[in-house]
């Protein structure tokens, strides 16, 4: 009988070790926290910011001004690839941006608890990622300042956007999914913000209290953020697949080989979920290492889940993979086959097989065990691969695709000038803008965790623990 | 359901606050509170988690929300029907893209989706505004408990009776009862 009682007790600690739920501390204790979280900074922080801000600079301003004085003739996009690492990385940062809508609103849809605590920091990666989207369509305009040409309303000339055109869906989507991502970012932020307003003092006082917007949490002010959330959480989600499938038809809708492909729409959703997913991680994995009281909020069980995600979506991704393969080579189209014999046997071949590897060899031969899947850094090594291997399929499908076509005489392979400062800019202003948020926006949703918190519970079968959940809502 | 309630000096009406640990108390206090005679426009329950009407025994709360989303929607609609029906005839000569008619179905249905979609978000976006009142620099009743798990009560207790109030609530549990105090958030 002592047996039995003892064992019941080891499962319960064990229980509440392993998941943040049945784990509950004071509220004002993950309050201060989270607050300490934000406060405390190493110089190791600086120095890293200190870096990257120097990245920026040159990667970015510099390089960029560059380009803007001397023209896109200093860029290596030319006959017969027009689009180059400027469009990869358009479709990749807007791939990375889906992590967080996925995580936030279809995880929120269907009551995941898991999410909990992380939401925040997968939806700051959807604005941060979208920004970065937006700078390198905008290099890859060349005249940026004319980007104004492209909002819908009559320019000097009484033209009109063509709306015929996926470019201007692309124009509708991208902002649509911003401006609606950083309204869904802000909604759950209000309560934390008041709480950082409340436990604050000098500039960050008047920072928190001026976002906080004087939110107390009387019971209207909660009824019309539920709401609100509610509408959020159903309503992104088509914006987001819209997003990515009229990103795909900016390909699709052209009669190349290769782009022509009515799967890639799908295709493309969930390439980018697969590269949000293992970004995601990746972001957990540093926060979690680097970040005080970060060990108690994100747990190996949030790891084990998210990886179990990507496992699954490694497996759409190569079932969309080899479809769309499939179809193209039985097709017999001779400019097809070309293709994708220069894909697989081409100069670039090499990327194609990495490609492979990196998206669906590592993540299933790891991401199988659940051991390694509740390692932080393992993952966090087959989040890198995926998202490597993720940026090797765009450049793939856009400039290596353009090099060759149906015109032997204009093939010529496509090397890039200033992307690439400009491209490693932007991955160091995407960090940059995470480790400032890191220091000024709670990361952890402490009203959520706490939420959360308070449905859980362990329950009896028999001589059995289980978990159980109620709903709150 | 009103976010704010005051006492009137001139009645000698005072407006308390009691601070409770847990929804269940909490709960509890505010049925009693309409045993002793205020009505549910009397009091206002502020917490640090978003607690539903029916965990505290409260009617439910009037939103406008889902309606401004709706009006946001058709809103975005007509705006992507201007796009798509009206804008392509604003040219001197319509332009033609290749078989495509001068208002394409395919097309169209993608801006009317976008458009409608933003229109909704930003006005379910604004809606909380509207109807929450924000932003709101106020000075407000308020203590800095609740953003630690505290639960508020704020009633209105005629002046007479505030101690049979006082009383009652921290027989049900309330941590401190006194009267509310108005705050620069």
């Amino acid at each position: 009988m002592a047996d039995h009682k003892n064992h019941a007790g080891h499962a319960e600690e064990h229980f509440r070790e392993k998941h943040l739920m049945l784990d509950p501390l004071p509220r004002g204790q993950m309050n201060d926290m989270v607050m300490e979280s934000m406060h405390t900074t190493s110089w190791k922080f600086w120095v890293v910011f200190a870096i990257l801000s120097a990245i920026v600079g040159y990667g970015l301003f510099y390089s960029w001004g560059t380009m803007i004085a001397e023209g896109l003739g200093i860029a290596g996009v030319n006959r017969p690839s027009y689009w180059g690492i400027f469009l990869v990385n358009t479709v990749f940062w807007i791939g990375i941006s889906h992590a967080g809508t996925f995580i936030s609103a279809i995880l929120r849809v269907f009551k995941a608890e898991f999410r909990r605590p992380f939401t925040r920091a997968a939806e700051l990666m959807t604005t941060f990622g979208l920004v970065q989207a937006g700078f390198s369509v905008f290099m890859h305009m060349g005249r940026v300042w004319l980007a104004y040409w492209l909002m819908p309303y009559a320019n000097q000339r009484m033209l009109w956007p063509n709306l015929h055109s996926p470019l201007t869906w692309d124009l509708l989507a991208i902002t649509t999914y911003l401006l609606s991502s950083t309204m869904y970012l802000f909604l759950p932020l209000i309560p934390d913000l008041a709480m950082a307003r409340d436990r604050s003092t000098g500039w960050r006082k008047t920072f928190y209290k001026t976002l906080a917007l004087g939110f107390r949490g009387t019971e209207g002010e909660w009824a019309h953020l539920r709401n609100a959330m509610n509408i959020f959480a159903f309503a992104i989600i088509p914006v987001m697949f819209s997003v990515h499938t009229i990103v795909s038809w900016d390909f699709a809708a052209a009669t190349r080989p290769g782009w022509n492909s009515s799967i890639f729409g799908p295709y493309f959703v969930v390439g980018a979920l697969h590269s949000g997913m293992g970004a995601v991680i990746m972001v957990l994995a540093v926060v979690r290492a680097t970040m005080k009281h970060m060990k108690y909020f994100i747990r190996p069980e949030h790891f084990d889940a998210i990886a179990k995600l990507m496992l699954i979506i490694s497996m759409a991704w190569a079932y969309f993979f080899f479809n769309d393969y499939m179809v193209q080579w039985y097709g017999g189209d001779k400019w097809t086959h070309q293709l994708l014999h220069f894909h697989e046997a081409g100069p670039l071949g090499w990327m194609w097989f990495a490609m492979l590897i990196f998206n669906i060899a590592i993540p299933w031969a790891v991401l199988w065990n659940q051991k390694w899947r509740s390692t932080p850094w393992i993952v966090f090594i087959v989040g890198f691969f995926i998202n490597i291997g993720m940026w090797f399929e765009r450049y793939i499908i856009v400039p290596i695709s353009l090099s060759i076509n149906r015109m032997p005489f204009t093939w010529r392979m496509y090397e890039p000038g200033v992307e690439i400062p400009l491209g490693i800019g932007t991955l160091a202003f995407f960090i940059l803008l995470y480790m400032g948020a890191s220091k000024l926006i709670p990361l952890i949703p402490v009203w959520e965790v706490e939420e959360g918190q308070m449905a859980h519970e362990l329950k009896k079968f028999g001589r059995e623990t289980v978990v159980s959940v109620s709903e709150l809502e | 359901m009103a976010d704010n309630i005051s006492g009137n000096e001139n009645s000698g009406s005072v407006s308390l606050l009691a601070v409770f640990p847990d929804l269940g108390p909490a709960a509890d206090a505010i049925e009693k509170l309409r045993d002793l005679g205020l009505s549910d426009d009397q009091m206002n329950v502020i917490s640090g988690i978003p607690a539903t009407e029916a965990m505290l025994g409260r009617p439910n709360q009037w939103t406008n929300v889902p309606r401004l989303a709706a009006g946001g929607a058709v809103l975005g609609f007509f705006g992507g029907a201007f796009l798509t029906f009206v804008s392509p005839f604003l040219y001197p000569v319509p332009i033609q893209v290749g078989t495509q008619g001068i208002v394409p179905g395919p097309p169209t249905v993608v801006v009317l989706f976008e458009l409608t979609m933003l229109g909704m978000l930003l006005s379910t976006f604004l809606g909380v505004f509207l109807d929450s009142y924000f932003p709101n620099y106020r000075p407000m009743e308020y203590v800095k408990e609740i953003s630690d798990g505290k639960i508020a009560v704020f009633f209105i207790c005629p002046g007479e009776n505030c101690e049979k109030f006082t009383k009652a609530m921290t027989a049900l549990g309330a941590e401190k009862v006194e009267a509310a105090e108005v705050f620069h958030l």
